[in-house]
Parts: structure tokens; C-alpha cells; sequence
């Protein structure tokens, strides 16, 4: 439907009057034939009808001004509850649809604005919480960095003194490195030496052996003199006998020239000669025997001690023999050893490294265990600030939460339409800070 | 005069040569029972037996097996024998007359007792028979 503008109304109510009176004009001219009546009667009629659409139109106008106008004040009274009617398609009706939309628009701007002070609000509560979690997370993250800068340093001290025992560790263990190499050459030089030992007891051996063998060869004819001098023996005695027989013969001759007088003393004198070198015969003989059997028991002594020493040198050579063995072992052992500490030294020497290297490692630690302490240093920090941020969040919310209380406040001038169910009553008596 | 000098112990003894008969060696000595100690035992020499004496234990010392008894020394006097066993024989020396009376003579600075073979008869009969040697 078209819009008629108060112009074209006011047209065509005057057009409506003119035919009107052109009517009334030609049926009172018909009826009556006096144009002059007509005329007067038209005139009259208009002049009414002209009041009275006068009256109807202006009145109509005033009325939806003075709606309009009621409709502002109780708007500037804060009423958004009031809809303005639209009926006419007139200006008018423009004026209304503009104040209707006006309303329309104040009145959504309000609720905005309520909806966005109950967001803001809530947003202020949820901030608030989260402020004081922030707060709350600050706190520990602050004890905790705290904790984790005492731990850093008793961590640091920690990995500092580790770091020193470790140092006197790698020094250590280089120190047995170099002892074991000294040792190696030690036990190096052990093997040459058992060698060389072993060597001259086999070299020794063999001496032995020799000598062994010399002396049974030499010691022969000594094992044999006691027969030879068993023969003397019998020979001295045979001369002993013999000595013995002339000294008998001798003294019996001596008798037997007593006997005979004067004539034998002569033969006295021969047969005691005789008996003279009988007696000497006898004495040599003795004497021979005597030596016999000195040579006898030297012989004796010189079998016994033959056969000591040959029992002792038969022990000798089972006592070299056993040094050989013992040095064959020695050897056995301290090859053994060798290779023992020479394994002991390699692992020694990648012991060493793997020190040095976790000595290494504990210095990073000791540098993150630094780096952290100074972070947590500097955590501390931040997290004060962040508190000290964190307040003035809180502050700057508080501010925010009297503003969106204002806009509420604000809004509660003016009185909306019910609003959508799912806004809160109340929402600022929540969450004060 | 001649004398023929024996030992017997440590002391020397000396017999006149004369009654000196012989001396011989390797003999064997019978025993003989209940006879006195020095009385060693009979001897079978050349168709002879002779009583045979042990002077060291005539003379009244102990035996120590130092007597020979391989040598026994054979005295023979007018019609008596007798075989005596010595220590040692020493052998023959000269003497002078004189001293054949004497009991002692004292030769190279040795003391030698003489005595007579009739002294050891008497000696021997002095001793008790008994059972002292079977």
C-alpha cells in the first residue's frame, strides 16, 4: 500500500469538496433553477464541510502528535516499553516509523548494553577467579621457584662438590692408570726377568746335570779305592806278620846267642839289629795301616759325603727343577698378571674417560643447575611483577565492574520489555573481588 | 850278665836270660778248672807242656786285656818250666854282674824289677784254688 502524503490528502479532500459543491451547486440549480442559491448554498456547504474536514483532519494530526509526543516523554521518563502505533501513510507516519525505530534502537542498544554489562560483568567474575588463580598460581609458582632456586643451589652445591670429588676421582684414576702402566712395565720387566730366570735355572740345571754326571764319573775311583786299599791293607798285614815272625825270630835268636856265650854277641848284636828293623818294619807297617785306615775313613767320609752330596745335589737338581717349574709357573702367573692389569688398565682408562666425561656432564649440570637457579631467580621476579600486574588487572577490573555497574545502573533508568530468559537477575551481587 | 826285660802293667820286668828258653807266638792255651787266676792253662809246645801264667794278674792287678797273648815267653831252669804271659816284650839289655843280687836296676831312666822264675812258682802257690774260672 502506497503512501499518501497530507499534501495529496488535503488535494484531494479540497477536490472532494469542490465536487461536492459543483454537485450541491447543479442539484439545488436543477432543483431550485436559482444559481444564486445554488451558489450561496454551495458556499455554505463547503464553509462546513470545509470546517469540519478542517476540524477532523487537524484534530487527527494533533492527536498522533500528541501520541507522539507522549510517547517522548515517556521515553525521556525511561518507558522503552511503549510501542508507537503506526496507522496512516502519511509525514506523520514517517515521524512515527522513525521514533518507532528510534525506540527500537534504544531499546536493543539498552539491552546491549545490559547483555554486554552482565558479559562484562561476568567476564570481570571470570577474570576475577582467574586473577585469583593467576594470584593463587603466581604464589606457588613463586614458592616454587623459590624451592626450585634453593634446590638449584643446594643442587648446584651439590654438583659443585660432586664435580670436585669427580675431579679427585679422574686424578685418581689417572694416577692408577699411570700406576698400572708403571706396573705393566714392572711386571714387564718381572716376565724378562723370570725368563732370564728360568733360563739360567735351566742353564743351571744342565751345570747340574753335568756336574752330576762328573762326579759319578770322578767319584768312581774313589767308590773303588777302599778295595785297593783293603789289598794294601792285607799287604801291611802280611808285613806286620812278617815284622811281627822276625821280631819273634829275633828275640828268639837274641836268646839263643846269650846261650852261646861270648862267641855270641855278635850274632846278639845282628839278631838285635833284626829285631831293631822288625820292629821299625813293624812300626812302618803300623803306621801304613794307620794310614790305611785313615785313608779308610777319609774314604768313608768322602763316600758318605759323595753320597750327601750327591743326595744333595739330587735335591738340588729336584730343587732346580722346581724352581723351573716354579719359574714356568711365575711366568705363567705374571703373563697372566700382565694381561690382567693390562685389562685392568684399559678398563681403568675408559673408566677415566667415562669420568671425565660424566665430570663433563655434571659441569653442564652444574651450568644448568646455575642457568636455573637463575631462572628461577628471575621467575621470582616475574612472578612479582606478574603479581604486582596481576593487582593491577584486579584494580583495572574493579574499575570495569563499577563501570558495567553504572551502565546497569544506567540501564535500569528505563524500563525494557521482559527480557530473554537466559539473562541473569542479578548478576553483579556475584563474584565481588 | 844279660837281661830279658818284659812289661807287664806299667812295670818292668826283667828275668835273667838264661832261664829264658823261648818265645813263641800263636799257641793255644787249654784252660784248666779251679786253678788261681793267674793261672791261664796248659800249653802243648813241641811235646812239652808248660803252665802258663798271666803276670799282670800275678803281679795282683786287674786284667785289662792289655796282655798278649799271642807271645808267651818260655822259661826253662835247671829241671822246671814254666811259660809266662807279658804285656809287652821289651827286649834283651846288658846288665852288670853286680846287680843281679839286686831286686831293682834302673835302666835309661826305667825302673825294672828283677825276679826269678823259682818268685813266680812261689807267687803262684801263694794263690787260692777255687772256683773262680771254669
Amino acid at each position: 500500500m502506497g503512501k499518501t502524503s497530507i499534501r495529496i490528502k488535503l488535494i484531494t479532500y479540497f477536490l472532494i469538496l469542490l465536487l461536492v459543491i459543483i454537485v450541491v451547486i447543479e442539484t439545488v440549480k436543477r432543483i431550485t433553477g436559482d444559481f444564486y442559491l445554488a451558489q450561496g448554498l454551495s458556499v455554505a456547504l463547503a464553509m462546513g464541510i470545509g470546517t469540519i474536514f478542517g476540524i477532523i483532519f487537524s484534530r487527527s494530526l494533533t492527536l498522533r502528535l500528541n501520541k507522539l509526543s507522549n510517547a517522548a516523554r515517556e521515553i525521556s521518563d525511561g518507558n522503552l516499553t511503549r510501542d508507537i502505533e503506526v496507522i496512516s501513510e502519511d509525514e506523520i507516519r514517517d515521524l512515527e516509523e522513525i521514533f518507532s525505530l528510534m525506540v527500537k534502537h534504544l531499546r536493543t542498544l539498552l539491552l546491549d548494553m545490559k547483555s554486554v554489562s552482565i558479559k562484562i560483568h561476568e567476564t570481570n567474575s571470570n577474570l576475577t577467579k582467574l586473577a585469583k588463580k593467576l594470584l593463587e598460581s603466581s604464589n606457588d609458582i613463586d614458592v616454587t621457584a623459590k624451592s626450585i632456586a634453593k634446590s638449584s643451589e643446594d643442587q648446584t652445591e651439590i654438583v659443585r662438590n660432586t664435580t670436585i670429588k669427580l675431579e679427585s676421582g679422574i686424578k685418581a684414576m689417572d694416577e692408577l692408570v699411570n700406576q698400572s702402566s708403571h706396573t705393566i712395565s714392572k711386571v714387564d720387566e718381572a716376565i724378562k726377568k723370570t725368563q732370564k730366570g728360568e733360563t739360567n735355572a735351566r742353564e743351571t740345571l744342565s751345570h747340574l746335570e753335568t756336574v752330576l754326571k762328573e762326579m759319578g764319573e770322578y767319584s768312581q775311583p774313589i767308590i773303588k779305592l777302599p778295595d785297593k786299599v783293603e789289598k794294601i791293607k792285607v799287604v801291611t798285614n802280611v808285613m806286620e806278620a812278617i815284622a811281627q815272625k822276625t821280631d819273634l825270630l829275633s828275640l828268639n835268636a837274641s836268646i839263643e846267642a846269650t846261650r852261646a856265650g861270648e862267641s855270641g854277641k855278635g850274632f846278639a848284636i845282628v839278631a838285635e839289629e833284626i829285631r831293631n828293623m822288625a820292629e821299625n818294619s813293624k812300626q812302618s807297617s803300623q803306621a801304613i795301616t794307620r794310614l790305611v785306615e785313615d785313608i779308610l775313613t777319609d774314604n768313608k767320609f768322602l763316600k758318605e759325603f759323595l753320597v750327601k752330596n750327591q743326595r744333595d745335589l739330587d735335591k738340588g737338581r729336584e730343587i732346580i727343577r722346581g724352581i723351573v717349574q716354579t719359574f714356568g709357573d711365575m711366568l705363567y702367573g705374571v703373563k697372566e698378571i700382565f694381561s690382567e692389569i693390562k685389562s685392568m688398565e684399559e678398563s681403568t682408562i675408559r673408566q677415566a674417560k667415562e669420568l671425565r666425561s660424566f665430570s663433563d656432564k655434571f659441569k653442564e649440570l652444574a651450568s644448568f643447575a646455575s642457568q636455573n637457579y637463575k631462572s628461577t631467580q628471575k621467575t621470582t621476579i616475574v612472578t612479582r611483577n606478574q603479581k604486582v600486574e596481576v593487582k593491577k588487572i584486579v584494580s583495572a577490573i574493579r574499575l570495569l565492574d563499577r563501570l558495567s555497574e553504572k551502565m546497569i545502573e544506567t540501564q535500569q533508568l528505563f524500563t525494557l520489555p521482559e527480557l530473554p530468559k537466559e539473562s541473569k537477575e542479578n548478576p553483579l551481587e556475584e563474584n565481588q573481588i | 850278665m844279660k837281661l830279658f826285660v818284659f812289661k807287664s802293667k806299667d812295670e818292668f820286668i826283667g828275668i835273667e836270660s838264661d832261664y829264658v828258653h823261648r818265645i813263641i807266638d800263636d799257641s793255644k792255651v787249654t784252660q784248666v778248672p779251679l786253678t788261681p787266676e793267674p793261672y791261664t792253662g796248659l800249653l802243648y809246645h813241641r811235646g812239652e807242656l808248660f803252665d802258663v801264667i798271666n803276670m799282670q794278674l800275678l803281679l795282683g792287678y786287674q786284667a785289662d786285656g792289655s796282655a798278649e797273648p799271642n807271645r808267651i815267653i818260655i822259661l826253662k831252669w835247671l829241671d822246671k818250666k814254666l811259660a809266662v804271659i807279658p804285656d809287652e816284650i821289651t827286649g834283651m839289655i846288658w846288665i852288670d854282674d853286680e846287680a843281679e843280687s839286686k831286686n831293682e836296676y834302673y835302666h835309661e831312666n826305667h825302673k825294672i824289677r828283677l825276679i826269678r822264675p823259682d818268685y813266680i812258682w812261689k807267687k803262684l802257690s801263694e794263690l787260692s784254688y777255687g772256683p773262680h774260672k771254669i
